[in-house]
């Protein structure tokens, strides 16, 4: 069976490579957007300003961009090597959006990046700008499919159990990728891309606007910086309460966690601004509050309500008594598919399979499972408050000052004084990390909230991971380890040296056009 | 101080924005304000670009003028 | 037959181009990674040897990818148990891989032959340890893989690394590789000139050939080993587990297939023909044509293993009986036939644009230009 330290160690390798991959993903995601703003003015106003733009964040774009491709490759195969249950047994419906993306969109945006980069002498300019488009349209589209397939791990709609099968299997494409989850978090997560890409150029200009360096490219890099990042960053405020309104409906154990609720309050609940949530005792130690906002944010009326972990617990521990007959009646039609008695049986509980395999982690042979390990399975129900409920606040408080920066930024730069202000200039450079930090947040929000499922209330974590050695692990985490923190020193120091260097004088570049004449186009690659 | 309360104008502008923003979109049509919103912020983002070569073009003018009147 | 086998046999065919696409496209731009140091002598060189494939690689590597998504999406079982059982492979695969993307893009950055060279050696190690991966793990579908499942398809793999680097997989990798280098060489010799070109030249000659050897031993191996044989289960097109079907290992086992339907045997013949042709076209230096040609070797050579095995796409060794076949694998008839809509709309559209890619960037790369280039790698 499973070795709980082999799901532990296997749960660390992924957030580990997903952590990391999604260090590089929202940089693309934005800056390629913000590529194609800036190659839009070029186009229409034919000032070289804009060209030499679009190719000096577009060298600092590839060098980010080819860390996300890099990492992105240990994510599309690290569900089958290390949560192997996990991919047979939701593979029917996870793997669609997965191999869709691979079809629809990172074809796309891979051979587009191709172009955009080698293509300049040979393309003529509205067509090298279409080029841009569709690499920023091809990276947020791959991040659609990805966050499709993330939805359902959140809330498995448009699936059911087969047990002809032993597996989920799709049932509605259309609901799987309509999810409202889906929707949510991928306007949520693309626009936080836009907004990393936006202080990131803005904190890239600042450096140069406080040496005085490369001035005329920098106050234009702000200006746009600053419009785009303002308004994206009010779209992912907005977004962000959408997808907490439904998660409150979807997973309400995730959003007690995050709200550090233990017990299930009247309405209007107060807010835990700060609290210190123990997981041993169920309470928070010492906690500031505001009263009404928790019914206001969460359920958008001052009479809702949502329940508390005491009443979740209590839920759980009812459907896991109610599961168990549903793994019994699988185990006899895994060795009999024909067994009609056994099929009504799992007919009949079948909602609760998944509180079933939950506490079969404490009772293999679940008809044998007692009350004891009823509750614990229970307990097991409600994910780690204290990271969870941090986390969630974390980004918060940077995504609002994130927002506050910007309309600063706004003000200063549509005044066009922002140059003079030094001040200024120097928050922007030390804002650079922020939205990065805010973006891991989010996953550790979204992720570690979901526990102790993988797909939310149908398979546990604990048996999704593939049965792998305690050595097998510790050889692949050392060896993550150790290649990844080698190419994020390789990448940071290339970043900075081409931002140091800046960009290439106008003067030095050869002159673009429309070149179609096959004689001459090998002259230039 | 006057930039403060600019400040403070517009951050309140923006709470108002996305207030009534969550009040109408609860499970709204978010694919499609994608779309919508991401073409809005390019072109708005496109269009500051645009307007500061304006503003720069403006205010070489009125430098020349001022030369002019002055001399 | 009804719809749902048509599907899963559609999808074992889909699963077929994928494969061939992958070995076509990312296994010219492993081979440039392979033979890098040998036919550029001389840092620009090399940097035009990578700039053939510059505007290329990142699409092409999606191949890979898609390869991934689309075993997991159509015989989730497949990707769910290879992977994992294959853990160590896939893990240097991997890490091979991830390597090659900052080879291609940080490479030239700086100006320094220390840092130039590391990544020359990076690049070299992810071009041939995948392709000997790929091959190898093609070659031990032949013998099967230690494996088996509890009551809800928990899989579990029973060998050991060392077990996978047996000497019939070694020679498929090898295989592999040498048609890797012979897609690589004529590539470089279409795009350049002079030198890079002559050696070029030489190493699509040498590999076409050693691939024709290699084909043929690999054939008269297989006549000698064990295959498996389905014996009995539930029908093809009904939806089923590992675990209700009867598997029994015969000699020649492998080649019943061929014996069944004479005409398959043409399918080994493409791959001996395209070889011998590719061979001679890259003598005579029609490079394009060579290109060609090698992308029907392996065809030919992905086609004859697929035929071979069908219907298994992964035989347990262990417990044959649970050995995983198009039947008991693959998705459900709903994600199959969404997936085959999504396949038929799409994949005609990447062809389209990745030939619109090469399109605008054909020509030769000199290396005049790569030194003033700034974009260049």
């Amino acid at each position: 069976m499973h070795d709980p330290s082999v799901v532990d160690l296997s749960r660390l390798q992924f957030a580990l490579t997903a952590l990391y991959h999604y260090l590089f993903v929202p940089l693309t995601l934005g800056m390629s957007f913000m590529l194609a703003a800036m190659e839009t003015v070029y186009v229409v106003t034919r000032k070289s300003i804009y060209k030499q733009m679009a190719q000096f964040w577009g060298k600092l774009f590839l060098i980010n961009f080819a860390l996300g491709v890099a990492t992105g490759l240990t994510m599309e195969f690290e569900f089958g090597t290390n949560w192997s249950f996990y991919s047979s047994f939701v593979g029917d419906i996870f793997g669609a959006p997965l191999a869709i993306e691979g079809l629809m969109a990172f074809f796309l945006e891979s051979t587009m990046v191709g172009l955009m980069v080698f293509g300049w002498h040979k393309l003529k300019a509205g067509q090298h700008l279409a080029v841009t488009y569709l690499v920023a349209l091809g990276s947020n589209l791959s991040a659609l499919w990805i966050l499709v397939a993330n939805a359902f791990m959140q809330d498995p709609a448009g699936a059911h159990f087969n047990p002809a099968t032993m597996r989920m299997e799709l049932a509605s494409l259309p609901q799987l990728i309509f999810n409202h989850d889906a929707q949510a978090k991928f306007v949520h997560t693309s626009i936080a891309g836009y907004v990393t890409a936006a202080i990131f150029v803005a904190g890239v200009s600042a450096f140069y606007l406080i040496r005085h360096r490369h001035t005329e490219l920098a106050r234009r890099s702000f200006r746009m910086a600053a419009l785009f990042g303002v308004l994206a960053t009010a779209g992912v405020i907005t977004l962000g309460d959408a997808l907490g309104f439904i998660g409150a409906q979807a997973q309400p154990t995730k959003l007690a966690a995050m709200e550090g609720l233990w017990k299930t309050e009247k309405a209007p609940m107060p807010f835990n601004l700060i609290a210190f949530p123990s997981q041993k005792d169920e309470t928070n130690h010492g906690q500031i509050q505001v009263p009404y906002v928790l019914s206001l944010l969460v359920t958008h009326s001052t009479d809702g309500t949502v329940p508390g972990v005491d009443v979740l617990k209590k839920n759980a521990a009812a459907r896991i008594e109610n599961g168990i007959p549903a793994v019994e009646a699988l185990q006899k039609l895994s060795a009999d598919p024909g067994n009609s008695q056994a099929m009504a049986q799992f007919k009949a509980h079948e909602d609760d399979l998944g509180y079933g395999f939950l506490v079969q982690r404490y009772a293999p042979d679940v008809s044998q499972a007692t009350p004891a390990q009823i509750q614990k399975a229970a307990k097991d129900s409600i994910p780690e408050v204290a990271p969870v409920f941090w986390s969630f606040r974390i980004m918060v408080a940077l995504g609002l000052a994130m927002l506050a920066f910007f309309v600063m930024a706004v003000i200063y730069t549509m005044r066009n004084n922002v140059q003079h202000k030094r001040w200024f200039l120097k928050i922007a450079v030390w804002m650079i990390p922020v939205p990065f930090l805010a973006n891991e947040a989010g996953w550790v929000v979204a992720e570690l909230g979901r526990q102790p499922w993988t797909v939310y209330g149908m398979l546990p974590t604990w048996m999704s991971a593939s049965t792998h050695s305690l050595g097998y692990m510790i050889f692949s985490i050392i060896g993550f380890v150790a290649l990844y923190t080698a190419f994020i020193i390789v990448e940071m120091y290339l970043m900075v040296r081409a931002i140091k260097q800046g960009p290439t004088p106008i003067d030095s570049q050869p002159t673009l056009g429309g070149n179609d004449n096959p004689a001459l186009a090998h002259a230039e690659a | 101080m006057k930039t403060f309360l600019y400040f403070l104008l517009f951050m309140f502008l923006a709470v108002i924005v996305i207030a009534m923003a969550v009040i109408l979109g609860d499970t709204g049509a978010w694919y499609f304000a994608w779309l919508i919103g991401t073409t809005m912020i390019v072109l708005i983002a496109a269009a500051g670009g645009m307007l500061l070569d304006a503003q720069d073009d403006h205010a070489a003018e009125e430098a020349a003028e001022r030369e002019a009147t002055a001399s | 037959m009804d719809m749902y086998a048509i599907l899963q046999v559609t999808w074992w065919l889909l699963l077929g181009v994928l494969l061939i696409g992958l070995a076509t496209m990312v296994g010219m731009d492993m081979g440039v990674g392979t033979i890098l140091r040998y036919v550029g002598r001389s840092d620009i060189e090399r940097r035009v040897a990578l700039n053939i494939i510059g505007p290329h690689w990142d699409g092409n590597q999606v191949w890979f990818i898609l390869g991934g998504g689309a075993v997991f999406a159509a015989f989730p079982l497949i990707y769910a148990t290879a992977f994992s059982g294959f853990y160590v492979v896939m893990l240097l695969l991997l890490w091979s891989m991830i390597m090659r993307p900052l080879g291609f893009e940080y490479r030239s950055k700086i100006d320094n032959p220390r840092w130039r060279n590391v990544w020359d050696w990076a690049l070299f190690i992810s071009g041939f340890v995948p392709m000997i991966v790929f091959g190898a793990a093609i070659g031990n579908l032949f013998r099967g893989v230690p494996f088996q499942f509890n009551w809800n398809l928990t899989s579990t793999y029973t060998g050991s690394f060392l077990g996978l680097l047996n000497p019939f997989a070694i020679l498929c990798g090898v295989l592999s590789l040498c048609l890797s280098v012979y897609m690589g060489s004529v590539m470089l010799m279409n795009r350049s000139e002079g030198d890079i070109h002559a050696r070029s030249r030489g190493l699509a000659r040498l590999a076409s050939l050693l691939s024709i050897v290699l084909f043929a031993i690999g054939g008269i191996w297989v006549h000698a080993m064990k295959g498996f044989v389905r014996t009995g289960g539930p029908l093809a097109g009904t939806a089923q587990t590992p675990l209700q079907q009867s598997v029994q290992l015969a000699d020649g086992a492998w080649l019943s297939n061929f014996n069944a339907h004479p005409v398959l045997w043409l399918v080994p013949a493409i791959g001996f023909a395209a070889l011998i042709c590719g061979h001679l076209a890259a003598a005579g230096n029609r490079s394009h044509l060579a290109w060609w040609l090698g992308a029907l070797s392996w065809l030919g050579v992905i086609g004859t293993a697929g035929v071979a095995l069908f219907p298994f796409l992964l035989p347990s060794v262990s417990h044959p009986a649970q050995s995983l076949t198009v039947w008991n694998a693959s998705s459900s008839q709903l994600t199959l036939t969404w997936m085959l809509g999504f396949a038929l709309v799409f994949v005609p559209l990447v062809v389209w644009y990745t030939s619109w890619a090469f399109y605008v960037m054909r020509g030769k790369v000199s290396a005049e230009h790569v030194a003033s280039d700034e974009h260049a790698y």
